[in-house]
C-alpha cells in the first residue's frame, strides 16, 4: 500500500462525510486506517485531476486472426472521472476493456495505467496492477456455492491478505453497498440488484484506484438499474474513478457525464456532458 | 509464505470435496494405473530373479577321467577354486552321480535300468559355479588343458541364449515400464484437467481480481498431489490385502526364490507413492497453465 493513501482523517471529518444509509462505523480498537477511511480520505485530498488514472496513447489492437479492434485510440482519464463507453456490440468496447486489464497486449501504442506502461510491466507484475481495478461484469460472475461474505472475501483471500484485515475490509464494502443484511446468503437467494451489488463491493475491497464496470446494468430492470447507477456514482464520489461501458441511453444522457463513443474500433466522440447518441 | 501454504492445502481439500465425483474418479483411474503398473513391476522383478537364478545355476560341468587320485582331485579343485571367475566348486564323485540318476529317473516314475548293468557308466565330475556367466569361456579354455579333465561339457549356447532373453527381458520390460507411464500421464493429465474445466470460473475471477501465478496453481498441484497420494494409498491397500496370494503366486510361478520380499516391498512402495504424488503434480501443473496469466 502506498504510504500517501494511508493517512486517516479526523473522526469529526469522517462522522460529517458519513453518506446517507450507510451503517456508523463499527466501535474497534483497530488503529489501522480502515478501506473506508481511506476511500474517505482520498475524497478529501484527492482525486487530483491533473493526475491521469489512465492514458491511452496511440493504441491499436490487431488479433492474430487479422482482425482490427482498435485504431490509434487516445484517451485520458483523469483521477476522479466518471467516464460512459458507448458504442455498437462490436466497436471494440470490451478488447478496450481487456486491454486495461492486461488479458490482452496492445498491438501499437501505450496504455499507461497509474504511471505505468502495461507493455513494459513483467509478468510478475501483472497480478499487482490489477488489483488497482476493480471490474464488475454484466453476468457477476458471482461463485455460487460461496456467500456473499465469502465472495467478497475470496478477492482478499487470493491475493493472500492477512485473515485478520479480511473481516473489517469486507464487513466495509458490504456496509458500502449495503449488503451487511444479506452477507451470509447465497447469490441464488439474493435478487439480480443484489447480486450485482455483491460483485461491486468485491471490486471495491482491494482499494481500487479505477472501477471498470462492463454493462453492468444490462441483465436489470431499469428501477434497479438506477440503483447500480446510483451506487456507482456514490463510489465516484468516494474518489475511485469510474469507467462504465453501457447500452443504457437513458442513463447516459440523463447523467451529462462525460461519453466516449466507439465505433468500428476509433474513438468517434469525446465529449463532456455529453449524450448517448450524436446530438448534432 | 505459511500463510499463502495454508490457503493453497485449505483450497485444495476444499477443492477436492466440492467436486467429489470427479475427484474420485480421479482417484479411481490412478489406482487402476498404479495397480497396472505395480503388477507389471512385480512379474518383472520375478521374472528377472527367476532369470538371475537360472543363470546362476549355470555350472561349467568337468568330467573328470576314472583313474584320478585323491590328491590330483585336490590339487584340481583347489586350483579351479582359486580363479577368480568361480563362485563355488562342487564335486561330485561317481556314486553320487549314479544315484542322482536313480533318482531323477523315480521322479519321474521311469523304470531304473541302472540295476542291470555290471559296473557305474557315470563319471565323476566337477560343478563348477561361475561368478558371471558370461566368463563361461575362460575357465572352460584352462579346464580343457587339464590332464585328469576328461572333457568339458559345453554349455555355450544355453549361456549365450540365455543371456539374450535376460538382456532382451531387461529391455523391453523397461520399456513396457515407461509406455505405461506415458499412458497414465496423459489418462491423469485428461482427467485432472476436466476438474480444471469445472472451476474455471473459479479461476478467471481469481485472475480478474488479481490473484498471482502461485495462489491459482498451487492449489490444484496439492490436489492432485492428494489425488496420486489417495490412488497410491489405495492401490497400495489393494496389493497388502492380495500379497499372500501374490507371494504363493510369484512362487509357484517363478520356482524360485531367493527373491527378497523385503525389498521387493519396498520398492513398490517406493515406486507406487512417487508415481502417483509425481503424476498427480505433474498433470495438475500442466492442466493449470493454460489458465495463467499469458
Amino acid at each position: 500500500m502506498p504510504a500517501d493513501r494511508a493517512s486517516a482523517p479526523a473522526a469529526g471529518d469522517r462522522a460529517l462525510r458519513r453518506l446517507p444509509g450507510e451503517q456508523p462505523p463499527p466501535a474497534t480498537t483497530d488503529i489501522r486506517p480502515s478501506l473506508r477511511d481511506r476511500l474517505l480520505g482520498r475524497a478529501r485530498a484527492e482525486p487530483r485531476a491533473d493526475r491521469a488514472v489512465l492514458v491511452l496513447h496511440d493504441v491499436s489492437k490487431r488479433f492474430p486472426n487479422g482482425k482490427v479492434a482498435l485504431r490509434d485510440v487516445d484517451l485520458t482519464i483523469p483521477e476522479g472521472d466518471f467516464v460512459f463507453l458507448v458504442g455498437p456490440s462490436g466497436a471494440g468496447k470490451s478488447t478496450l476493456i481487456k486491454l486495461l486489464i492486461r488479458d490482452e497486449m496492445a498491438t501499437r501504442g501505450e496504455v499507461v495505467l497509474d504511471g505505468q506502461d502495461l507493455a513494459r510491466l513483467p509478468r510478475r507484475q501483472v497480478p499487482k496492477i490489477r488489483r488497482k481495478i476493480g471490474i464488475v461484469f454484466q453476468d457477476f460472475k458471482l461463485l455460487p456455492k460461496k456467500s456473499v461474505w465469502e465472495n467478497v472475501a475470496f478477492a482478499l483471500e487470493v491475493t493472500g491478505t492477512p485473515g485478520r484485515r479480511v473481516r473489517p475490509a469486507v464487513d466495509r464494502v458490504l456496509s458500502l453497498v449495503g449488503l451487511t443484511a444479506q452477507a451470509r446468503q447465497l447469490p441464488s437467494q439474493l435478487s439480480g440488484g443484489e447480486q450485482q451489488r455483491t460483485a461491486i463491493a468485491r471490486a471495491l475491497v482491494h482499494d481500487p484506484r479505477l472501477i471498470i464496470a462492463d454493462e453492468p446494468t444490462g441483465n436489470l430492470d431499469p428501477l434497479i438499474s438506477w440503483e447500480i447507477i446510483q451506487l456507482l456514482l456514490r463510489i465516484n464520489e468516494l474518489g475511485v474513478t469510474v469507467l462504465m461501458a453501457t447500452h443504457n441511453a437513458d442513463v447516459v444522457t440523463a447523467l451529462r457525464k462525460r461519453v466516449i463513443a466507439l465505433e468500428e474500433g476509433r474513438v468517434i466522440r469525446d465529449e463532456v456532458g455529453g449524450t448517448y447518441h450524436r446530438t448534432d | 509464505m505459511a500463510r499463502f501454504v495454508i490457503f493453497s492445502l485449505r483450497r485444495a481439500w476444499q477443492g477436492f470435496w466440492r467436486n467429489a465425483l470427479m475427484s474420485l474418479a480421479a482417484t479411481a483411474t490412478m489406482v487402476l494405473m498404479l495397480l497396472l503398473l505395480a503388477g507389471f513391476w512385480i512379474i518383472n522383478t520375478g521374472l528377472l530373479a527367476g532369470l538371475e537364478y537360472t543363470e546362476s545355476k549355470v555350472n561349467v560341468i568337468a568330467y573328470l577321467t576314472d583313474t584320478i587320485t585323491d590328491s590330483q582331485l585336490l590339487d584340481l579343485t583347489d586350483r579351479v577354486e582359486a580363479m577368480p571367475e568361480v563362485e563355488t566348486v562342487n564335486h561330485v564323485n561317481r556314486e553320487e552321480a549314479l544315484q542322482a540318476f536313480r533318482d531323477r529317473r523315480g521322479a519321474q516314475n521311469e523304470e531304473d535300468l541302472t540295476q542291470f548293468l555290471a559296473s557305474n557308466p557315470f563319471h565323476a565330475s566337477l560343478e563348477i559355479a561361475l561368478v558371471d556367466a558370461s566368463l563361461y569361456s575362460t575357465v572352460r579354455n584352462r579346464l580343457v588343458g587339464e590332464p585328469v579333465v576328461e572333457r568339458v561339457i559345453n554349455q555355450r549356447d544355453l549361456v549365450d541364449s540365455l543371456l539374450t532373453v535376460t538382456g532382451f527381458l531387461q529391455t523391453a520390460g523397461a520399456i513396457v515400464l515407461i509406455v505405461i507411464g506415458v499412458i497414465v500421464l496423459f489418462i491423469i493429465v485428461n482427467t485432472i484437467r476436466l476438474a480444471v474445466v469445472a472451476r474455471a470460473e473459479e479461476i478467471e475471477i481469481m485472475r480478474l481480481v488479481g490473484a498471482s501465478d502461485g495462489f491459482i496453481r498451487w492449489p490444484f498441484v496439492f490436489e492432485g498431489a492428494l489425488v496420486g497420494l489417495l490412488g497410491a494409498a489405495f492401490a497400495l491397500g489393494i496389493l497388502a490385502v492380495a500379497s499372500d496370494q501374490l507371494g504363493r503366486f510369484m512362487f509357484d510361478f517363478f520356482r524360485v526364490l531367493p527373491l527378497q520380499l523385503g525389498t521387493l516391498t519396498r520398492d513398490v512402495t517406493t515406486l507406487v507413492l512417487a508415481t502417483g504424488v509425481g503424476l498427480g503434480v505433474v498433470g495438475s501443473w500442466v492442466s493449470v497453465r493454460t489458465y495463467l496469466i499469458r
